[in-house]
């Protein structure tokens, strides 16, 4: 892990050694480095949980970076995670970035029964007014209703018989795309 | 006997006088200060201007051959047809330099810094220019062939019909350059970073491109015959066209491939489906794989529906949908844009999700069995996600907001109620 990204400019740092546990509150003004465990509540600016490293309580930092196991309540700023997020897990967080693992790779983070909580809530009703502001509405707007009152009820297969990219709005993008390349 | 002696030139360049058409080999120069100074058409083979500071010079035509130039600050400096050949440049500055037709061969520009330098129709061959910066430099007709480009930045560099024949590009970051008609038959090229780079009609037959990063690469009528891509990641690439014969393709990672004729993601071929596409003989058919493409436009609002989306299809939804169940089948891919909002809606089945809009649940749990779920920094996720026995992957970018459960895979007991346990 990128010790820069945390702040720790190679300055002092609390290290959890890998084979050690602690138990009980920790609170550091230091970044804390877990490369063991820790069962407990932890204060610090940042918090680094490598691979082989567990940390499980309720945590309170500017930002974590974790390979390790997680599991408990954490706050924090900016969180990048990877690893294990166990079962009763909450993560609060104003960023989270979990990156892509390929389909047929391992798992870049394994997801226990957990909630997250990122950034500000969603508007519903913004969203919508937002969609319906479209700077591309066309004047004939399509609105489709498939209910019991007014339609069949019956289930679309494929997109509505004879609905398409076509019938429901032109893709801007194809109307950009280049004709076929020439073959050499 | 040359013309000048390094006094002299000292004081030519203190009066701003030019030195052109000069005899100057052999001249020790080193760490002087010539800056905006003109030694076009001189002849300054094997002199030594190592540390010199060279900003802005013009040596247009001048001959450098052999010359010692190692750390020496050449930035815009103008070697249009310059002949260097066997010249050490190494870690020379020569940011936006022009060496447009300059003649390199056998030089030295291993860790030169060389971004937006110009070398269109540049002789290089066996030039050493590992670990040398060359992002966003102009390359085009250059010729390369047996040039050492190991662990070059070449990213978005233009390197187009140029000749790479047998070159060293192992490790090299060549994201997002332009290499359509190069010439890259046999080359090493190891752990190469190719994402997103255009190799449009590109020669890349034998070369051994193992580990490489392929990742949405534009490759349309490539040539990868005899190949070896043993490893490589190749999710994204448009391989319409793609020449394939005799190569290795082991290992492999791609989620999926673009076999659409213009490259726009049109036609897509799922992974289950991928090594079938390169196992057949002749060039990739355009027609290929899946051609269930499906779009909803902005401003559309499609509400109460049941959707069902067959294996392999990809759907865009730009539209506002209110209280829909989409069905997914088994690699089919669903991707909400930017102003697409799904209101109160439910997704089941084992696609893959990507979320740059909103998406609010209609009753928890609001996404059920995806294999994949990815919410980019504009994207929006309001409710649960069910797991299927095998986990989700997830991917979520900084920006997202989230009001999210993820739930596993659903157990029930003989009652058919929810296993918590």
């Amino acid at each position: 892990m990128d010790n820069h990204k945390n702040g720790d400019l190679g300055g002092k740092r609390t290290l959890v050694e890998e084979g050690t546990q602690f138990k009980g509150s920790l609170s550091s003004s230091c970044p804390i480095v877990v490369k063991g465990r820790i069962d407990g509540d932890v204060s610090a600016p940042s918090l680094q949980v490598s691979g082989t490293g567990a940390v499980h309580g309720k945590v309170k930092v500017g930002m974590i970076e974790s390979e390790g196991e997680l599991s408990g309540e954490f706050d924090a700023d900016v969180v990048q995670l990877s690893g294990v997020v166990k079962d009763k897990t909450v993560v609060r967080a104003k960023s989270l970035e979990v990156k892509l693992a390929p389909a047929n790779g391992k798992m870049q983070v394994v997801f226990g029964e957990c909630m997250l909580d990122v950034g500000e809530m969603p508007s519903k009703d913004t969203a919508i007014s937002s969609s319906r502001e479209s700077d591309s509405v066309p004047a004939n707007g399509l609105m489709l209703e498939a209910n019991g009152r007014n339609g069949s009820g019956e289930t679309a297969k494929d997109v509505l018989p004879g609905l398409s990219a076509d019938s429901l709005g032109d893709d801007p993008r194809k109307a950009k795309s280049a004709p076929p390349p020439k073959r050499a | 006997m040359a013309d000048f002696t390094a006094d002299d030139i000292l004081k030519k360049v203190q009066r701003s006088e030019k030195v052109e058409r000069a005899d100057l080999r052999g001249i020790n120069l080193a760490r002087a200060v010539l800056e905006g100074t003109s030694f076009a058409r001189s002849d300054l083979d094997g002199a030594n201007l190592e540390g010199a500071k060279l900003k802005r010079t013009n040596f247009k035509n001048a001959s450098l051959r052999e010359a010692y130039l190692a750390g020496a600050d050449l930035s815009q400096a103008n070697l249009d047809n310059a002949d260097l050949e066997g010249a050490n440049l190494e870690r020379a500055l020569l940011v936006g330099a022009n060496l447009s037709r300059a003649n390199l061969e056998g030089a030295n520009l291993a860790g030169a810094n060389l971004t937006g330098a110009k070398l269109a129709y540049a002789q290089l061959e066996s030039a050493s220019l590992g670990g040398a910066d060359l992002s966003g430099a102009h390359i085009s007709h250059a010729e390369l062939e047996e040039c050492d480009l190991s662990g070059a930045r070449l990213r978005k560099a233009d390197l187009s019909n140029s000749n790479l024949r047998g070159a060293n590009i192992e490790e090299a970051d060549m994201s997002e350059a332009v290499l359509s008609n190069a010439q890259l038959s046999e080359t090493r090229a190891r752990g190469v970073k190719l994402a997103k780079a255009s190799l449009l009609k590109a020669n890349l037959s034998g070369s051994v491109l193992a580990n490489a990063d392929l990742t949405g690469v534009d490759a349309r009528d490539a040539n990868l015959t005899k190949a070896v891509l043993n490893g490589a990641v190749l999710t994204g690439a448009k391989v319409a066209g793609v020449i394939s014969s005799e190569a290795s393709f082991s290992n492999i990672r791609a989620d999926w491939l673009d076999t659409s004729a213009e490259g726009d993601g049109s036609r897509r071929v799922p992974a289950d489906k991928v090594a079938a596409v390169f196992s057949k003989q002749g060039p990739i058919e355009p027609t290929e794989g899946v051609a269930n493409r499906r779009y909803f436009g902005k401003g559309d609002v499609l509400r109460n529906a049941s959707l069902e989306f067959d294996a392999g299809a990809f759907v865009e939804i730009e539209s506002l949908f209110e209280q829909c169940t989409i069905s997914l089948g088994s690699g089919t891919e669903l991707v909400v844009g930017k102003k697409g909002v799904l209101s109160d809606c439910q997704i089941k089945g084992g696609g893959s999700i990507t979320i740059n809009g909103h998406f609010f649940e209609k009753q928890s749990p609001g996404i059920i069995g995806a294999e994949q779920v990815v919410v980019s920094a504009g994207g929006a996720l309001v409710g649960a996600v069910e797991q299927p026995p095998h986990s989700t992957r997830f991917a979520f970018e900084p920006g997202c907001k989230l009001r999210m459960k993820i739930l596993q895979a659903k157990k029930t007991n003989g009652e058919g109620r929810r296993d918590n346990g």
